[in-house]
């Protein structure tokens, strides 16, 4: 009998239940997908670079997922408190009844198991299935391919699916026990008589609380963007508590000053039920503002992580272009601050077993000369300087304390030709500067502009182009930027770094030509012989390396914002659904009266979508001023176009959000006709 | 005088072909234009099934319906909701206010539905307030209100779009005695002075001693009618009370 009656109320309050269930499913779904990625990569041709990031990231996924679990654990009792709440009246009559509390919870615990068991399921087979979705999309960023498409079932993830929603769901059942034990009879009897007490605000505090919101909320964006979301000093602090502040102020007042401000216009105030509405509104987000500030900064979470997140793996990916001008770069570095002794690095690659002929397309020797001054007295505008954060000023210093390094023409011209770029053609006492640093473009302009000249050996060389000329010189360098002088004018100058740069001949890959040197230079090989080089970049290891960051950053942003924007739907939904029955009589009494039902429904939409869409507009604005700032902070990464990240924010937030908005607007409506139906 | 509501072989059956119970039983009445008329009944005997079946809450099993010279039998729900809002003003026993809503509002709100322009709300909200004398309260939420208040409020709210036929179901069943008497004279007011035509459902003789006929409902069927002609209220009263004992049953605790 007592299970008939759980398994009886289960499948009567399914439609109750229809948001717990979508949001534990969608939960566990997001679960397993991002814990399962480490036994997809079983099924990728991953190198030993990838298979280290992979590594990386499935470490950085589980402790995410320990916060996730607990963001999960609280949307979990919170909405069983609402369904407790929602049925007081047939929990009042099981109590009269003499049902003891023991029971009942025991009631409520069954049905929420049994409610729990099927989102389990559902959640685990959708999270199975999309799984394969995200391997193909992680070969597709890493650039590799599938050795062989098959199904793979994570079972470690799906035991850390079914451990940590377990122990969620016993958490929840604590809760439960102890919210049934502190109910008592009579309020339970009343509840659907009570009256609410309506908390009427006078104007002023509403518009002085407007005015502060206003004032906090624009102080805080001043500040953020003075700090640039670089360093955690006072500012950053500040702005984040003012940022808080005013957004628990603006819910707090909105709804008066909404009201004040649409009733000094009598014309839209009694056209149809919008005076309803905004009352509806009104009384409603009283009580309400503190949950709808709350959701406003989850979203913000969202918004922000998601795009910014994205945008940095798409900044990082259009960067690499100018880090990779070549397949390979060799560098030998000068012990101490003596010039390096010239050597032949080819001569000597050979005489150790590896004819570069065989393996090169094309390769170069440069050498880098020191000119013993440094680009200390590189001018920077007032508003650069005011602009600088933490990150930059290291670079900036580096920067400036960096010697200026030369190489020749010849060399220089010889490598954009590798690269497929003009030469350059320098006059006898003319110079030039090259370099990929986006920062230092601006600064280095005006150096040039404003008659920057060189003396090397008591000769005065002028620039020949008033602007930096965009090209990289090694794999993987952003450090500096580099001279090109006249041949002849370097002479004695001394050396400081060599650097091999080639080009693979067609078929030549890293696994082999790396490989190679590798047996030949390893500590353990057989007749070990010092290295011709001390360095090696390549430029698939950089393109390895940016992948990876690429897709950690990515997949991080994409949970982690995902989870919020569950979190902070779910809870609305709740919200409103637990009204619906509320509001389902002020709905039916508007029915008597007349009103038509496109005008009822007309309404209903309008009031949810209040809720729904004021906390994410005021979201947008913040990480509207967030996001600039941290686009900024990403630009020394490199420029990322923010269009694409935000079509993807938008899209995702259209089918989540929206999902969820849709459901609350036909769940109630589903309520309100039903009470319709039943007077 | 023009006739607003004509009840012609109204039937409303509950239940099933085995067991059939008769809530109207062929009922024919009308109601002229400027008519204040109680119906009255014991419980069960079937005065809030008519009511709602004339009010286009519930429909009809056989009869016509005719408001206005319009058969609402035969409307269909959409044309009804308009016919409601157009036609009828309503007064519940439980006064139906929006608790969200002030008492200004409240009425307004009725206008609003009927997509009155904004320019008219307020001066047609504040004549009808004038009139019940609640001026003073316009600006009260409900629950700052007494019962009586409520009540009155929702007769404005009733009244305000000038309906043809104003309906009230048991509008003092939650008032008491002082509260009760200041309502039905408003209702007076309203029927003589603006020409009101008021159809009133109530099980108390007091209330019903201010209309000017009255209908018996026994089993679904007309029982008595009296008309109240020239008498005083307080003869009224005593031909209702007569006609109740008749009556019998459970309305002998009213003597």
């Amino acid at each position: 009998m007592f299970y008939k009656l759980a398994l009886k109320n289960a499948r009567k309050s399914m439609k109750d239940y229809t948001i717990f269930f979508l949001t534990v499913a969608f939960g566990v779904c997001l679960f397993y997908m991002f814990n399962s990625l480490d036994a997809q990569t079983a099924m990728m041709q991953l190198n030993k670079s990838k298979y280290s990031m992979m590594q990386q990231l499935t470490k950085i996924i589980s402790y995410i997922s320990v916060f996730v679990a607990v963001i999960l654990g609280f949307l979990i009792i919170y909405a069983n408190r609402f369904l407790i709440k929602r049925r007081k009246k047939e929990l009042g009559l099981y109590m009269t009844l003499g049902m003891e509390r023991g029971k009942i919870s025991r009631l409520l615990n069954l049905e929420m198991f049994l409610i729990a068991l099927l989102a389990l399921a559902a959640g685990l087979v959708a999270g199975v299935f999309l799984s394969q979705g995200l391997s193909v999309l992680t070969a597709k960023m890493f650039q590799t391919n599938l050795t062989s498409f098959r199904f793979v079932f994570s079972a470690g993830a799906c035991r850390k699916t079914l451990l940590y929603f377990g122990i969620m769901f016993l958490i929840v059942l604590i809760f439960n026990a102890a919210s049934v034990s502190r109910l008592k009879l009579i309020d339970l009897l009343t509840a659907g008589k009570k009256n609410e007490t309506l908390k009427i605000r006078k104007l002023w505090i509403s518009v002085v609380g407007f005015i502060a919101a206003v004032v906090c909320l624009v102080t805080a964006y001043v500040l953020i963007i003075q700090n640039g979301m670089m360093s955690l000093d006072w500012k950053f602090k500040s702005s984040i508590i003012l940022g808080i502040a005013g957004t628990f102020l603006f819910f707090f007042s909105l709804s008066g000053f909404l009201l004040r401000s649409v009733q000094s216009n009598k014309r839209v105030y009694y056209k149809g039920l919008n005076m309803f509405i905004l009352r509806q509104f009104n009384s409603k987000i009283n009580t309400t503002f503190v949950s709808i500030s709350i959701i406003c900064l989850m979203l913000l979470i969202t918004i922000s992580t998601l795009s910014s997140g994205i945008g940095t793996a798409s900044a990082i990916a259009q960067n690499i272009n100018g880090l990779t001008p070549y397949d390979v770069s060799l560098s030998r570095y000068a012990k101490d601050t003596g010039s390096l002794q010239n050597t032949d690095m080819a001569e000597k690659l050979k005489s150790d077993g590896v004819d570069l002929s065989k393996y090169a397309s094309d390769y170069v020797e440069t050498n880098y000369y020191t000119l013993g001054v440094k680009f200390a007295n590189l001018p920077f505008t007032e508003k650069e300087i005011a602009d600088i954060n933490q990150n930059d000023k290291m670079l900036i210093k580096d920067f400036k304390n960096s010697h200026i390094n030369a190489i020749t023409l010849s060399n220089c011209n010889h490598l954009a030709k590798m690269q497929g770029k003009k030469e350059l053609v320098l006059k006898g006492n003319q110079f030039a500067i090259v370099g990929t640093i986006a920062k230092m473009e601006a600064p280095m302009n005006r150096f040039l502009q404003n008659g920057l000249t060189l003396s090397i050996n008591w000769k005065k060389f002028q620039p020949v182009e008033k602007q930096v000329i965009s090209m990289g010189l090694v794999v993987g360098d952003s450090s500096t930027d580099y001279a090109v002088l006249p041949d002849d004018a370097v002479k004695g100058c001394p050396v400081v770094t060599q650097v091999l740069c080639m080009n693979y001949k067609h078929g030549v890959t890293d696994s082999t030509f790396i490989k190679l040197l590798d047996s030949i230079y390893s500590k353990d090989a057989k007749g070990k012989t010092t290295p011709a080089y001390d360095s090696q970049v390549t430029k698939q290891q950089i393109i390895d390396e940016s992948a990876g960051i690429s897709i950690t950053s990515s997949y991080v942003a994409i949970y982690v914002s995902l989870v919020f924007l569950i979190a902070g739907a779910a809870i609305l939904a709740l919200q409103q659904l637990s009204e619906s029955s509320d509001n389902a009589e002020r709905y039916s009494l508007l029915r008597k009266l007349g009103t038509d039902e496109k005008m009822l429904s007309h309404a209903l939409f309008t009031q949810i979508g209040l809720y729904f869409l004021l906390p994410l507009l005021l979201a947008i604005v913040h990480s509207i001023v967030g996001i600039s700032v941290v686009n900024h902070a990403i630009a020394y990464v490199g420029h990322y176009d923010i269009t694409q990240s935000s079509v993807l924010t938008v899209l995702i937030f259209a089918v989540v959000y929206g999902g969820y908005f849709l459901a609350t607007y036909f769940g109630s409506k589903g309520i309100l006709r039903q009470k319709a139906e039943n007077t | 005088m023009q006739k607003i509501l004509s009840v012609e072989h109204l039937e409303k059956y509950y239940g099933n072909k085995g067991n059939v119970t008769k809530a109207v039983d062929d009922v024919s009445f009308s109601l002229d234009k400027g008519e204040f008329i109680a119906i009255m009944g014991a419980s069960g005997s079937g005065k809030t099934t008519l009511l709602n079946c004339i009010s286009t809450i519930d429909t009809a099993t056989a009869g016509h319906i005719l408001i206005n010279g319009q058969d609402i039998t035969s409307l269909n729900s959409k044309k009804l909701a308009r016919f409601r809002r157009d036609e009828l003003g309503f007064i519940f026993q439980d006064f139906s206010l929006l608790d969200t809503l002030t008492a200004f509002e409240n009425i307004a709100l009725a206008l609003s539905i009927n997509n009155t322009p904004a320019g008219e709300i307020d001066d047609k909200v504040k004549g009808v307030a004038h009139q019940l004398m609640i001026d003073d309260i316009l600006e009260k939420y409900p629950y700052q209100m007494s019962g009586g208040q409520k009540q009155r409020v929702a007769a404005a709210r009733a009244i305000v779009t000038n309906p043809s036929l104003i309906l009230a179901d048991e509008p003092t069943g939650a008032l008491d005695s002082k509260s009760a008497r200041m309502l039905l004279e408003s209702f007076e007011f309203l029927n003589k002075n603006l020409s009101a035509t008021i159809l009133m459902v109530t099980h108390d003789s007091f209330t019903a001693s201010y209309c000017q006929r009255v209908l018996f409902l026994k089993d679904g069927k007309i029982f008595n009618e009296i008309d109240r002609g020239s008498d005083s209220r307080k003869q009224l009263f005593g031909r209702i009370i007569e006609v109740l004992s008749l009556l019998g049953g459970d309305n002998a605790n009213v003597l």
